[in-house]
Parts: structure tokens; sequence; C-alpha cells
């Protein structure tokens, strides 16, 4: 009798085991995870319209850090996001941007891609206006641990964009160092319609510049800063809406030919541009489309009214 | 079939069903495919447009200097000028 309530002990014993050990493996691989705050050290801050992060999504998240990593000097924490690999790159210890490995779609060809992110106090509020002026849902809103709460929509021409609610606040405004993002770009069909749509999303101020080449340039500003510029895309080539984030560099050339070097291409020449330095746009190894861009903190040079 | 073994496939049916259950809780449309339950950025978008190709017509730089503000003049403003680390949060250099 003894013998047999003692087998009876050990199975269940054995089977409580089983279990736990199971649930621990699962819990781990289907554990919450944290992202890290993108706010400042400071007291939590708010900019509204501000870009204040951008994800890229990209089919080799290895060869993606080493190039940028050689060319921007990013490194990274890497974050397994439930089955996701997600690395984020920090520039001096501090988070600027998101590496997302993602399998391109079986028989497609698809365009790796940067998406911005711009602030919002209210996620839901700002979509449900965004919606209201023309938007498409991409992907619903979700709340990450350690980041807010972010939604994905495509603007009325359709550009893609997220937006974002950071727990922890806004990056302060700073002058970009090197390496950190440091300008956007809407390039559009309409520029004006988009304007229209962004400022009724985002509360932007909208600046119509001077231009002396026909082209449509306007400013986007919140908080007495330029955040974003919207341009008309040329009428030549095959060509859709989209946002382009810039990078301040040193030398754009320089930059550029870099770049290259580790197995990228230059989409857009470096030239000077109407701030007085020089702007470059190339794509990295997986063909994401990034921008360069010269700011001297010297340069003095006006707006042509 | 032994006991240990039995043991072990109940774990591991209990461990698929928290798998599902978890999977359930985050599914979302990511640019042509669906993410489980991980972070959802962005997706890939359509193959085949052109980003280049532009030469020196492509101007979408911020302004630099000149006045500042939205109102009166309608002057557009420029991009944070605040060194890090130089004083302040990014004050307003009028």
């Amino acid at each position: 009798m003894n013998v047999v309530l003692d087998r009876a002990r050990i199975s269940v014993r054995r089977e409580i085991f089983a279990l736990l050990a199971c649930l621990t493996c699962s819990l781990a691989f289907a554990a919450p995870y944290e992202l890290p705050p993108i706010g400042g050290s400071g007291p939590a801050e708010h900019h509204p319209g501000k870009i204040i992060w951008a994800d890229l999504v990209t089919p080799d998240l290895a060869a993606a850090e080493r190039f940028y990593a050689e060319l921007f000097g990013w490194t990274y924490q890497t974050i397994h996001a439930g089955n996701t690999d997600y690395a984020v790159a920090l520039l001096d210890g501090r988070p600027i941007a998101g590496l997302l490995q993602k399998p391109l779609p079986s028989g497609e060809r698809r365009q790796p891609a940067w998406l911005t992110f711009i602030a919002v106090r209210d996620i839901d509020a700002a979509r449900r206006i965004a919606l209201g002026h023309g938007a498409k849902s991409v992907s619903e809103p979700k709340t990450y641990t350690g980041r807010g709460r972010q939604a994905v929509l495509a603007d009325p021409e359709g550009a893609v964009i997220a937006m974002l609610a950071s727990s922890s606040g806004d990056p302060p405004d700073y002058l970009a160092a090197p390496g950190e993002w440091i300008w956007s770009s809407l390039l559009v069909r309409d520029p004006a319609q988009e304007a229209t749509f962004a400022k009724a999303v985002f509360g932007y101020d909208v600046f119509d510049l001077p231009s002396d080449d026909g082209a449509v340039h306007v400013i986007l500003s919140s908080d007495d800063y330029a955040r974003a510029s919207v341009n008309s895309l040329p009428s030549s080539g095959h060509r859709r809406a989209h946002w382009l984030n810039f990078i301040r560099v040193m030398n754009a050339a320089e930059s550029s030919a870099k770049a290259v070097s580790l197995g990228g291409r230059v989409l857009v020449e470096p030239h000077e541009d109407r701030h007085g330095g020089n702007i470059a746009v190339i794509a990295d190894p997986a063909g994401a489309p990034i921008g360069l861009m010269e700011w001297s903190d010297t340069d003095t040079k006006v707006e042509p009214k | 079939m032994s006991i240990q073994s039995a043991s072990w496939r109940r774990g591991l049916g209990a461990s698929t069903l928290l798998l599902i259950m978890s999977a359930c809780v985050g599914v979302g449309y990511v640019g042509g495919g669906y993410e489980p339950y991980g972070y959802v950025g962005g997706g890939y978008e359509p193959y085949g447009y052109d980003y280049g190709g532009w030469g020196g017509a492509y101007r979408v730089g911020p302004p630099r200097g000149g006045p500042r503000g939205g109102g009166g003049g309608r002057h557009a403003p420029s991009i944070p000028s605040a060194p890090r680390g130089g004083g302040g949060h990014g004050g307003h250099p009028r």
C-alpha cells in the first residue's frame, strides 16, 4: 500500500514539475517586454508635432546594424519583442531609432523603409481626426510598456506615418548632434492639401516659403520651431507620396561616399540646399532611403523674402 | 506510455494553449503581414517607386536664420539651435 502511495506522490510531483517547466518556457517566449523611454532625462516635456522617432523595417537586421553603426556611430540595444527582433539605435546612450527585422512577404518585392513618428498627446483623438480627414488606418493603436501608445496611418495621398504619445514625454528641443535626426520632409503631389491635413491632425502652424524654382515648399512648425517640410514631387519618374528623414552629418559628400563603400547607394547626389548646407539622399544596403543633411552651427544664411 | 512522458505531454499542451492565448492579445495588420504578439512597427512599402533622380532641384531643407515667430510677419521659424548641454532645455534663441 505504501509503495503504491509513494509512486502516486512521485507521479504527481513529476506532473507539477513538467507543467511548471513548460509554463516557464512559454512565459519566457511570450514575456512582456519593455522598450526604452524616448523622453529626456529631466521632467517630461511634450512637443506635439515634433518628429520624435523613426523605425526601419528591414529583412536583414545584422546588415542594417553594421551599415548605420559605421555611417553614423550608432550602437544598439537588442530587444526580443515577442517574436520580433528589434534593435534600438543609440547615439551617446540616447535612444534615437529602432531597427526592426521583418521577413519580406514571400513571392513579393517590397521596399524597406523608415517610418516617421510624430508626437501627439492623445493617439485616439488624433487618429479620429486623421481618419475624418481622409487618412486610412495601417495599424490600430497599441500601447507598449516604456514607449507609450502608437498607431500607423496612411495620409490622404498614401504616405505612411506613425503617431506616438510617448509615456516618458518627448525629447527636448536641442540642435541635433551629428548622427541624429535633424529634419523630415513629406514629398507629395498636392502639398497644400497635405499641409491642411497635417495642420488639422497635428496642430501645426503652416508657412509657405517663396521659391525661385517654382517648387512648392511648405514649413510645418510647432512650439515656434520648424518640424518638417511639405514639398511637391516632381512630375517625372514613378513616384509615390512618402516621408523622408534626414540625419545630420558633417559632410554630405563624404558620408555619401562612405555609404556606397558600405553597400548603400546614392539616390540624390550631394548638393546645396536652401539653408546653405549640402544634403543628399542615400539608400541603405536593403534599399531603404534616408537623407543626409549638413547643418553648420555658424551659418547665418537667411531665407530669401 | 510512461507516466513521465504523459506528464510532459500535458505540460506541453498547457504551454501551447498559453502561447495561443497570448498571441490572440495583440494581432495587428502590418503592411502585408501579421505580427502575432511582437512589436508592431512599420511595414514594407510598395516596390518600384523612384526616390531619387532629382539632382539639384531636390531642395527640401528648413529655413535658417532670420526672424522667428508664428505671428506678425509670418516668417517661418527654423529648427532648434540650442546645443545639448549648453544650458536650458532647448530654449528659444531669439
